[in-house]
């Protein structure tokens, strides 16, 4: 099976591809019906195609409308994040984060700050720490806003009204956390020790009244899809990943709970002030699409309710420790430290190794979205092609995280 | 004499139909866009001309300007012929459809036969096309094209059916007439109507029978390799089609021209003051095909085969059945067909949700998350 654009291209993926279709066809594995031989197709799925959420290519073989088999294809956002981090001083590297998870900027930023706090014996101070858990919570809704409202657009016409609802909803997330931070999207708001500003007057009331108005807001949502035939239709039972799967690929955040794992590292391996808090963890029963939206759309209800606590102990005092300036240059002593915090999508992790100096000898992202889309090929192989776009659609990928 | 009236007749019916046409899709496109942007809270094209009024005429001369280009590998003749193809189904539906009391292109006396013929060479393009365009994207779009609309043409003409029992002709002005002082046919059987709207919309490839074109799957379908004008052919085709079924449902099902005052203004026999409720009926049937595009999600393939062929076919089959029966031996059948097909319309839309729901429900169960 020789293709002239194939033979000039060097792609490796799609020579894969049609390798182990050729390899199928020699061994009598293709396509066979009633003594009818029928091609299968092998079908470049991105990096610019509409519904695969950034730039993930996924080289899919069909047969007719069935996937055969998935090659996803990664590393068209790579933009050498982990190796910017050794040109860089500790300080100068908060921002970078940022670009990993851009969905979830706050969180993302809040992992590295973490670690490099541990690798320096930082303690940052009791109210910055109430300040971090709201803006991360803040963020996490606005992050599950964006994942549920792309998934839905992958089901479209209907996600056209739902990611617009979404998007203007979210809108007032992103003007709170402007107002604390000064960045919509890029925030540079943590500091080894603190955060870089205080919240703002009338910040916390104005807080309260979204909090107030963001219930009804997702009553609407889930009024709009969950009575409807074909969105069920689409959802239920479609794409199940077992617990066994949840473990042996080391599947983590929304996606792992869709399967009724119950792990979540705000409760299993508390960090800041979680052990105060009081939140339940949402689980699914059938880990299909629709617990994997279910499952994301509680999370943004006990958020808001995490929200609403860190509110109420917010305690006075400074947001950073020592000085009033954060400090600029910090030489953490020689060794290596690795933490993990719950990010939207799932375990993120972020590992340094200092040697002393101002630079991190190294630095590297355990990021969730990549770890979940190496199941990709087992999920999405034996669908029907749409409900491999609304599948990949529910894992929540986030390709900045991916590439790094 | 009267055959240069007859050629002068066919010419201006022509230009009409065509007229028509273009002039529907460049409104509609401005239409949907921005009810679609009222519905999803933004605000829609609103500078080109007094809210936006121009923004489809300045589309298509975009569109116009474009370089006229052809992929490499394609089929060059087909490739060029489907476009221009795409609008016979559409112009041709124009000429027997009762604009108003006095004025039909043609009065066929084969008019409904008519309509589900013509509306066929819209598939056939559609196919060519995908096929020509030498793209594996538009080669399934096509293919899913020809067996949507093949499969709903079925219970199309299954509703068409009742229709023409009910007015013992198959042509459009006698179903207009039969609905005179307001006894409309959606009043009678909407159930027959529900069936007929249901595969119209899977014939015009809308939400949520849009397959063919499902952006989040197929990037745009059988129409990826199109550009320029004769994407727009394809583009134009599909908006005016909004207007052309809701005109064949207004026709069929909502009394056509009919309504008060048919009489007030007229000139030359033909009467002007019912093309105005012509037209509002039609738009108030485009605004509900937004609606439903808006508000509902993609079916899938084997869904959508399955609704057609286990659904509507054998409930189109059984709805000629019964409303032939009441045709027949009812003393009265408008009373006895409005109480049989509004009960069946309860029915089934009542218990369809439910049946779906309980069926998903037990499919579900099976899965085994604990492996």
């Amino acid at each position: 099976m020789s293709d002239e654009f194939v033979d000039t291209v060097p792609d490796e993926a799609l020579r894969l591809a049609l390798s182990r279709v050729a390899g199928a066809t020699a061994a009598g594995e293709g396509s066979d019906m009633q003594g009818l031989r029928l091609d299968e197709v092998v079908l470049n799925m991105g990096p610019q195609h509409p519904s695969t959420h950034g730039v993930l290519r996924l080289v899919v073989t069909l047969d007719g409308e069935m996937v055969k088999d998935v090659i996803p294809v990664i590393g068209y956002l790579h933009r050498c994040k982990e190796k910017l981090a050794e040109k860089r001083t500790y300080y100068q590297y908060i921002p970078i984060p940022d670009r990993t998870e851009y969905v979830a900027g706050m969180n993302c930023e809040w992992g590295y700050v973490m670690t490099v706090e541990k690798l320096a014996g930082i303690q940052p101070t009791r109210r910055a720490e109430v300040i971090r858990v709201i803006m991360a919570e803040l963020n996490r809704i606005a992050s599950h806003l964006v994942a549920v409202g792309t998934f839905t657009a992958d089901l479209a016409p209907l996600g056209t009204a739902m990611v617009f609802y979404m998007f203007r909803d979210r809108e007032q997330i992103l003007d709170l956390l402007e107002a604390a931070s000064g960045a919509r999207m890029m925030f540079n708001y943590f500091r080894f020790g603190g955060v870089r500003y205080d919240l703002p007057d009338g910040w916390v009331e104005k807080c309260r009244d979204f909090l107030e108005r963001f219930p009804k807001m997702v009553q609407e949502y889930e009024s709009l899809v969950e009575t409807n035939a074909i969105f069920l239709q689409r959802c239920l039972g479609k794409g199940v990943i077992s617990q066994q799967d949840v473990v042996d690929y080391a599947i983590t955040g929304p996606n792992a709970r869709a399967s009724g794992v119950a792990h979540d590292l705000r409760r299993t391996r508390p960090y800041s002030v979680y052990p105060e808090l009081d939140f339940d963890l949402c689980l699914g029963r059938h880990g299909d699409v629709y617990d994997r939206y279910k499952v994301r759309i509680e999370e943004m209800k006990q958020s808001r309710a995490i929200i609403l606590q860190c509110l109420d102990m917010l305690p006075k005092g400074p947001v950073q420790v020592g000085s009033l300036k954060p400090p600029y240059v910090i030489t953490p002593p020689p060794g290596a430290v690795y933490t993990a915090q719950e990010n939207p999508r799932g375990e993120y992790g972020t590992y340094i190794v200092s040697d002393g100096s101002r630079y991190p000898y190294r630095l590297k992202y355990r990021d969730p979205c990549f770890i979940n889309l190496q199941i990709f090929p087992k999920l999405l192989t034996g669908n029907k092609i749409a409900d491999a776009v609304a599948i990949s659609g529910s894992m929540d990928l986030v390709l900045g995280g991916i590439d790094r | 004499m009267h055959v240069f009236l007859a050629i002068l007749r066919c010419v201006i019916a022509i230009v009409i139909a065509y007229l028509v046409v273009f002039v529907a899709a460049l409104v509609n496109i401005l239409f949907e866009r921005r009810t679609l942007a009222f519905m999803t809270d933004r605000l829609g094209p609103n500078r080109t001309g007094w809210q936006g009024v121009l923004q489809s005429v300045a589309d298509a001369f975009k569109m116009m300007g474009k370089e006229d280009f052809a992929p490499a590998q394609v089929d060059k003749v087909v490739f060029t012929l489907a476009p221009i193809m795409v609008m016979i189904g559409a112009v041709s539906i124009q000429l027997v459809i009762p604009y108003t009391k006095g004025w039909v292109g043609q009065d066929l006396n084969v008019g409904l036969i008519y309509i589900i013929a013509v509306t066929g060479f819209t598939v056939l393009s559609i196919l060519i096309g995908g096929w020509a365009s030498h793209n594996k994207y538009a080669l399934v779009g096509a293919l899913r094209a020809a067996a949507q609309m093949v499969s709903y043409e079925i219970p199309m003409i299954l509703a068409v059916l009742v229709v023409a029992m009910t007015v013992g002709s198959l042509s459009l002005n006698a179903v207009v007439a039969l609905q005179a002082g307001y006894k409309w046919l959606a009043f009678y059987m909407p159930f027959t109507l529900l069936i007929f709207y249901i595969a119209s919309i899977a014939e015009l490839n809308r939400g949520p029978f849009d397959l063919p074109e499902a952006e989040s799957e197929l990037v745009s379908g059988y129409n990826v390799e199109y550009s320029g004008m004769r994407f727009g052919m394809f583009f134009l085709n599909e908006y005016a089609g909004l207007t052309i079924m809701s005109m064949v449902v207004v026709t069929l099902f909502f009394g056509g021209w009919q309504g008060p005052w048919a009489n007030a203004l007229v000139i030359h026999r033909i009467a002007l003051v019912p093309i105005v409720w012509f037209l509002i009926k039609t738009y108030v049937l485009v605004f509900l095909l937004v609606w439903v595009r808006l508000s509902l999600p993609r079916l899938q393939v084997d869904q959508l085969m399955g609704f057609a062929w286990k659904i509507l076919i054998p409930l189109g089959l059984a709805n000629i059945a019964v409303s032939g029966a009441i045709l027949l031996w009812a003393p009265h059948w408008h009373l006895v067909m409005a109480i049989y097909s509004w009960v069946a319309l309860l029915v089934f839309v009542g218990l369809f949700d439910i049946v779906l729901r309980w069926r998903l429900d037990r499919q579900r169960k099976k899965v085994a998350v604990l492996a």
